[in-house]
């Protein structure tokens, strides 16, 4: 049996589907939500696991904006070991693969908690290493904000998790993503998940305060289409193109420009039934327009492909 | 938990900032006093709210609130026939025992919702309800269930009381026969007062939280409250561990 046409391929990660639970916005995979169709999703991200356990930040936490949400968790998780004792065991799987997120201080640390995942590897299917969350140590630099500090952490577990397959995830709170993106690919990435939260700010009268965080939903699309669009131009590697997906024509946006697969974040708390819509969107756009694999229309409008084969088919994208 | 589509069947204003929200459907798993939903309000909110059940009987869903945003006021804008997405019944409700005979409910604001659905599921119940509001007209005096005694506090004065709920909730304890639980909801200084006076008097008391939520389903960690676990903290979802948790475990602020 072949892959389905909405099968991808994400690296060495085969997924049922394209759709992606991105991390951070549906716990570890844990909790049972009984309208969420396993059927069409094609893999969870957990909740950032960190060596220690970290309490995460105080309130506010959830701050809605015109156009999204501001969120400042702060990676709150029981750490490594608790996780694989009492999280691990307890995610639903269904077919669905399970992506872990990790975060380290420093190389050692990545190391280490690369190495305490590997002792468990057949529970679940890759990792994606994230360096690029806006609410941890807000005064210093991110990992992925650095070309070198990327390598780095990317070395570090890439030399540890060996054939299992990494994910890097990138912030857009960069100079030029592009060259994150080629540290991440040359350290030894298998794919990259883009884009993390963009840092923002909201200011509160009520209580006469500021409210910072990562903003997500409909006003960050356009800046990670952008990045995706970039990244894809130079990369060798699979996107999983994440930010301000609300329907299904925002994931075809997303795979046209160069994403492999996408993953909902916020849009998910708006929309419960957004998986159903974004699958069922694409599955309707590859039969309409007689594609036979998702991997046809990834990069469809992007530059890289102007002399492919498939510049010229007159697509019909508006219709979605 | 589910999601599914409502139908409005009314929206009646009780008074003043107040509202009373029916809706027309039906959950597979009946909903239990404490327990919440979460409501699309409007496409131009990217969040949901998060509103306590106030009552489900007949295919019914009844949800009291108070106007204080924008969400909430669009909420108390629409009309009958419109139709509603809802999360839900979400969260942990109140912990009920059949030995608890005499009630205490104490209730502040639109804080009354949840109460007002558990006055009803206890109806064997011996009930005091103390219930306090900025002034008379900000009393729901057509959503209060019968059968209850009733003791109230206004800010102003204007109607039973004068001064805070958690002033008429101290005065009752030290003068009245102990009830076997206290059961709150309202703004967190009177929860906190209420977990103060469990503590004093030695008696169960179990309140409702609320908290700003994005997903309202148990995935975000947005809603978070510091809950004791064993010597030390952990933030607990509001949502999902919650919204009703023993005072013994909250750790105030």
């Amino acid at each position: 049996m072949g892959m389905s046409a909405l099968g991808v391929k994400i690296g060495p990660l085969v997924m049922n589907s394209p759709i992606v639970m991105a991390g951070g916005i549906f716990s570890y995979g844990e909790v049972n939500i009984d309208f969420v169709n396993y059927k069409k999703l094609g893999a969870i991200v957990t909740k950032t696991v960190s060596l220690k356990p970290r309490k995460g930040n105080p309130q506010p936490r959830i701050w809605e904006t015109s156009s999204g949400m501001i969120n400042s968790v702060g990676l709150q998780n029981p750490g490594i070991k608790d996780f694989i004792k009492n999280t691990l065991p307890s995610i639903k799987r269904d077919g669905v693969k399970v992506i872990i997120s990790i975060m380290g201080e420093d190389e050692e640390e990545i190391s280490r908690i690369t190495r305490i995942l590997m002792g468990e590897k057949n529970s679940y299917n890759a990792i994606e290493l994230n360096l690029s969350c806006p609410n941890v140590n807000r005064d210093e630099i991110m990992t992925s904000q650095s070309p070198e500090m990327t390598s780095k952490f990317v070395k570090s577990v890439k030399r540890v998790c060996g054939d299992m397959p990494l994910i890097v995830k990138l912030s857009p709170n960069v100079t030029d993503i592009v060259e994150i993106a080629a540290s991440a690919e040359e350290a030894g990435a298998d794919a990259l998940s883009m884009i993390n939260t963009v840092k923002a700010l909201s200011v509160d009268f009520k209580n006469n305060r500021i409210i910072e965080g990562g903003l997500s939903g409909p006003s960050v699309k356009h800046i990670g289409l952008k990045a995706v669009y970039d990244v894809y131009k130079k990369s060798g590697i699979p996107i999983i193109g994440i930010g301000g997906i609300t329907s299904g024509k925002d994931a075809l946006e997303y795979i046209a420009v160069g994403a492999s697969a996408v993953g909902l974040g916020s849009g998910f708390f708006s929309n419960p039934l957004l998986i159903d819509e974004v699958y069922d969107t694409l599955s309707r756009f590859l039969r309409e327009n007689r594609f036979k694999t998702l991997a046809d229309i990834t990069g469809l409008l992007n530059e890289k492909k102007k002399q492919g084969q498939n510049m010229g088919r007159n697509f019909r994208g508006k219709r979605y | 938990m589910e999601a599914k589509n409502f139908k409005i069947g009314s929206v009646t204003n009780l008074t003043r900032q107040i509202y009373r929200l029916e809706l027309e459907g039906s959950f597979t798993t009946s909903p239990v006093p404490g327990q919440f939903i979460h409501i699309k309000v409007d496409d131009r909110l990217f969040l949901r709210r998060p509103l306590s059940i106030a009552g489900y009987k007949n295919n019914i869903l009844t949800l009291i609130f108070q106007v204080v945003g924008e969400g909430t006021k669009m909420l108390s804008n629409k009309k009958k026939g419109e139709v509603l997405n809802v999360i839900g019944p979400v969260g942990k409700g109140f912990p009920i025992n059949k030995n608890w005979k005499n009630i205490l409910a104490v209730g502040g604001g639109t804080g009354i919702a949840p109460l007002i659905f558990l006055i009803d599921y206890l109806s064997h119940s011996r009930t005091t309800f103390l219930y306090g509001a900025r002034s008379r007209q900000y009393i729901a005096f057509t959503a209060l269930p019968k059968g209850v005694n009733y003791i109230f506090a206004t800010d102003d004065g204007s109607y039973g009381h004068k001064g805070l709920i958690s002033k008429t909730t101290s005065d009752f304890l030290r003068k009245n026969e102990k009830p076997d639980v206290i059961y709150g909801g309202g703004p967190y200084e009177l929860l906190k007062k209420i977990g103060e006076l469990s503590e004093k008097h030695n008696i169960p008391a179990f309140v409702s939280m609320e908290n700003r939520m994005a997903c309202g389903m148990g995935l975000c960690y947005g809603c978070v409250t510091k809950i004791k676990s064993g010597s030390v903290w952990e933030y607990k979802r509001v949502c999902k561990d919650g919204p009703v948790f023993s005072t013994k475990e909250i750790i105030w602020e």
